[in-house]
């Protein structure tokens, strides 16, 4: 039997003494140095922006006016008193809330048909996912493209669905453009609602559903008294997830309407974009930000503390 | 007395159900293909077809003119170039700080849950919040339109996707391997080098591919922080705003270039979507 | 080679007070067993020597060096882990050299050295495999391997065979203690497995509760168990407990068990000094309760009628339960000593092997 001589103690792993220093203080605040170029850089584009945005939206900071002279409230109230800026915030909102409300429905009737195996299952699952991967800014344009009047496809379907010509003015006329915006979000969005609401859904244990069939329940009353239920979490997970990024559309506005016609368009994002890097009135599109930022932090707070919990669980 | 199923009714339940299925997904998908369809047509239909009634569905002489007009005319070259460059290199370093980060909160709990959650509560920062002060931080810095700028933002940007995809990731890795690492003589680093980042690799090459196509993607960041030298793919289509011209083809040859890329790499990592979706939170 | 001291040390996991004051001192060379059930904290004792743990107090000493401060990669100990935490995507010599790779060593050296263990353990012609492609035993095997290769001070055991199946494990436990008798390092090995212990140890170290109950040889802690918890926690099966009191007799001490039968008279030396009337638990095993011989019992023996309730052999030896003034009692009989439950029978009890316990304290008497 072969044996290890003393000779083979081998010498500690690292090898000069300052080195070895240098090593044992890397490894002592190792979970702090492994963290520190991430929080460094979030700590730069992220919190000094904010403390110096802070400091912006007192003073005056306008390409179009010299100076930065402390203004106290002003830049505030240029924000507040604009009606443009309300209208532009209750547009978010409601935009906000049809648009996941659609996507939550169909995403739902979506995962339903597809929670099922059958043959071309991932073709399929491949074809619906695709809008995901796709620049909202090419969405944009190309529901601008589809839906352009008098050449696009859009009306010449619609025409041929109804059985006479269709002369829709998509982005030009106010209700209409609205419509057209739901339409490009829910075309790019929907998906994400499948996607997460089938995970939740194929995560169903399938003995409950035969308990129920055993039970003699039928096909609603299994969907209200354990689909929804068992997906409940999941549903909470993907409304957050959607709403928070609903909240911040811009590049389809961008795209599709300019915020067009005339005002009628304008969102949170759009405007503040407006205010700020066509006008220039910088400070007082900083106000305008942080009043978006401290209403929407709310909202972060509530629902993101929320996630983390059924995350924990 | 409950209803029992007899066969024949449990047969045309299963068929009027699957009937129903069939309309639901087919409808959806023709939503999903039909503009995107008429986008690819386009790129490759001459000019004389793009103003007809009925519209053309299937162009009789299809064309590459409009890609070399888009590419060399409208600088989608440099746009791509740029958009390689700038993602490549933000995905690359995201994913490394983001696999650090994630790592030491995975396994130290380092902060607690407040740096969890402020890492997370980056992702929902509305991006016209924070892109005026970076823009005009990065005009004193002399950062704007550089692609190091736009590589830093992006890193930014997505360092909280990449960070609790990773951070789910290392949480379902046993911890035993990395203890025997230590015992084994490697430093906290070499353990996390040697041993923990191959075992994570599946998910860090997940995680780098959510995050290029978010990069690849994006528009607002680059639309604000780049002017004439730094621009991406997608800040080019300002140029075709409101279809003036008949540019129609180049449009669409161009938004033809930027989406199959993300949709080929997003096909490929369809398997971790859901966790993709929801940074880590939920498994698919 | 070295020593392993413990003074006063404590641990906290949060509101968990997972190791109290636990003192050791590990002679060079021994090999220490640390047993107790789950959640004694026998591990994590085992994780602050390797450092994977910091300790809130007291002291740990390796070779006469205090490591409190010390990286585990600086102490010089080995480890085997309960799932052996191969790393799956190294080979088998990549697995087995990585220490070596951590302290830079010439490749030919390394391969020579990793040579000789993998020559050692049997497991040469597996050095290119990856740990998926390993049996259990074969994983066991490589991260013993991988213990040994560096000559560590000091080698670290947590439940290594906890994953095997029993034949396994019976021949991996012999292939340890072979293993210690050819290198002759100190060991200190985790488990919650009396018969792995009993066999390993020159030393158990029983804990309960962040606490050591007793430690010493394994035969000590067997015949003389300091507490109910020891008397109970070794051997299988396990020790029969039976109430009863004290009651000066004649000839001394005897014992009455609850429940009626005669006073059985203790040994001399066995004096317990408590109250005349004092309630005690008393303690069996099996292995000294067997079937009564022809003629009377002998000196120190008490004899009783037992109907028998339930029969269990195992091939070598049969158990048997009844009850002994109401309570249950287990006997080792020989295989062919009994058939069926239901038989009567008389049985020995040797009264020279009884323990009793004090019930308030469950210290012996």
């Amino acid at each position: 039997m072969v044996q290890l001589a003393p000779a083979d103690i081998l010498p500690p792993p690292g090898a000069g003494r300052s080195s070895r220093l240098v090593s044992a203080f890397a490894d002592r605040y190792f979970k702090w140095l492994m963290i520190a170029p991430a929080a460094i850089l979030i700590l730069a584009l992220s919190i000094y922006p904010l403390l110096f945005s802070l400091w912006v939206n007192f003073v005056n900071y306008d390409f179009q006016i010299p100076g930065h002279d402390f203004v106290g409230l002003q830049n505030f109230l240029q924000v507040i008193q604009d009606p443009l800026a309300s209208s532009a915030l209750v547009l978010t909102i409601l935009l906000s809330l049809t648009v996941v409300a659609i996507e939550f429905v169909l995403g739902l009737a979506l995962a339903l048909a597809m929670v099922r195996t059958f043959r071309g299952r991932g073709i399929v699952m491949s074809l619906l996912v695709m809008p995901l991967f796709i620049s909202p800014v090419i969405v944009g344009q190309s529901w601008a493209l589809f839906l352009q009047r008098p050449f696009g496809p859009a009306d010449y379907l619609l025409g041929q669905l109804v059985g006479h010509p269709v002369n829709i003015s998509w982005v030009g006329e106010v209700p209409w453009v609205y419509i057209a915006i739901v339409i490009a979000d829910v075309w790019q969005w929907t998906p994400f609602m499948f996607v997460i609401l089938l995970a939740g859904l194929a995560a169903i244990p399938q003995h409950l559903y035969e308990a129920a069939e055993l039970d003699g329940i039928g096909g609603l009353q299994t969907f209200v008294h354990i689909t929804l239920p068992q997906l409940a979490p999941i549903i909470t997970l993907a409304l957050t997830f959607r709403l928070l990024d609903a909240v911040k559309l811009f590049d389809i506005i961008f795209m599709l309407t300019g915020g067009g016609p005339g005002t009628a368009t304008y969102t949170a994002s759009f405007y503040l974009y407006q205010i700020g890097f066509q006008q220039f009135h910088l400070s007082i599109a900083t106000a305008g930000s942080w009043i978006f930022l401290i209403l929407l932090s709310v909202v972060i707070m509530v629902l993101v503390r929320r996630l983390l919990r059924v995350e924990a669980a | 007395m409950k209803a029992r199923l007899t066969p024949w009714k449990l047969g045309t339940r299963r068929l009027r159900e699957g009937a129903v299925r069939i309309v639901i997904v087919g409808l959806f998908i023709m939503f999903v293909l039909v503009p995107l369809y008429w986008v690819i047509v386009t790129s490759i239909k001459p000019s004389k077809d793009y103003l007809t009634v009925p519209p053309v569905w299937f162009p009789a002489e299809p064309t590459l003119v409009h890609y070399t007009a888009a590419l060399f005319s409208y600088r989608g070259l440099q746009g791509l170039i740029n958009s390689l460059i700038i993602s490549s290199a933000a995905t690359l370093l995201s994913a490394v700080l983001g696999t650090m980060m994630a790592y030491s909160l995975a396994r130290f709990r380092t902060g607690g849950q407040h740096l969890a959650f402020w890492v997370l509560s980056q992702r929902f920062l509305p991006p016209v919040a924070i892109v005026l002060p970076i823009f005009l931080l990065f005009r004193g810095w002399g950062l704007y339109d550089t692609h190091i700028g736009l590589i830093l933002a992006y890193t930014f940007m997505t360092l909280p996707l990449s960070v609790w995809m990773m951070y789910a990731y290392f949480r379902q890795l046993p911890k035993s391997l990395e203890d025997a690492a230590l015992v084994d003589g490697l430093s906290r680093w070499q353990a996390f080098r040697l041993v923990a980042v191959p075992l994570a690799a599946p998910g860090i090459a997940a995680a780098a591919v959510f995050i290029f196509i978010s990069v690849w993607t994006e528009f607002f960041f680059a639309l604000i922080l780049t002017s004439r030298y730094a621009f991406t793919l997608p800040t080019i289509f300002r140029a075709f705003l409101g279809f003036q011209g008949a540019q129609y083809g180049e449009a669409c040859a161009l938004a033809t270039t930027s989406l199959v890329p993300s949709i080929v790499l997003g096909m490929l990592v369809q398997r971790h979507l859901v966790r993709g979706l929801t940074l880590g939170a939920l498994r698919g | 080679m070295a020593n392993v001291k413990v003074s006063a040390l404590h641990k906290h996991f949060g509101p968990v007070h997972a190791v109290r004051g636990i003192d050791l001192d590990i002679p060079d060379g021994e090999f220490t067993v640390l047993v107790g059930p789950s959640g004694c904290g026998k591990s994590t004792l085992l994780r602050t020597i390797a450092g994977l743990e910091e300790i809130d107090e007291g002291r740990i000493e390796i070779g006469g060096e205090i490591v409190n401060e010390m990286r585990p990669r600086d102490r010089d100990v080995a480890m085997v882990f309960q799932d052996y935490a191969l790393y799956p995507h190294m080979t088998v010599f990549g697995n087995i050299s990585l220490s070596l790779r951590a302290r830079r060593m010439a490749k030919s050296e390394m391969e020579e050295r990793v040579g000789r263990v993998a020559d050692m353990l049997g497991i040469k012609s597996l050095l290119e495999r990856y740990p998926r492609q390993l049996s259990g035993g074969q994983r066991q095997r490589v991260a013993i391997g991988r213990a040994i290769v560096r000559n560590p001070r000091v080698f670290l055991f947590d439940e290594p065979l906890s994953n095997l199946d029993a034949q396994l494990r019976d021949e991996m436990r012999g292939e340890i203690k072979r293993l210690h008798q050819e290198i002759a390092t100190t060991m200190i090995y985790v488990t919650h497995d009396q018969v792995e212990a009993m066999t390993l140890a020159d030393r158990i170290v029983l804990l309960r509760d962040g606490v050591i109950e007793q430690q010493g040889a394994p035969l000590d802690l067997f015949e003389q168990p300091t507490t109910l918890f020891v008397a109970g926690f070794l051997g299988s099966p396990r020790m029969n407990f039976v109430k009863g009191r004290l009651e000066g007799g004649p000839d001394g001490v005897a014992v009455k068990l609850n429940g009626g039968g005669p006073a059985w008279p203790l040994p001399r030396g066995r004096n317990p000094v408590l109250a005349n009337g004092a309630e005690v638990i008393v303690g069996l095993r099996p292995e000294h309760v067997g079937r009564a011989g022809t003629g009377p019992a002998a000196q120190g023996f008490a004899r009783v009628e037992a109907a028998i309730e339930l029969v269990q052999p195992t091939g070598s030896r049969s158990y048997a339960t009844f009850k002994l003034a109401d309570q249950p009692v287990m006997a080792e009989l020989q295989a062919h000593d009994i058939s069926h439950a239901g038989e009567r029978m008389c049985v020995d009890i040797n009264l020279r092997r009884v323990s009793l316990f004090d019930p308030g304290t469950g210290k012996a008497l």
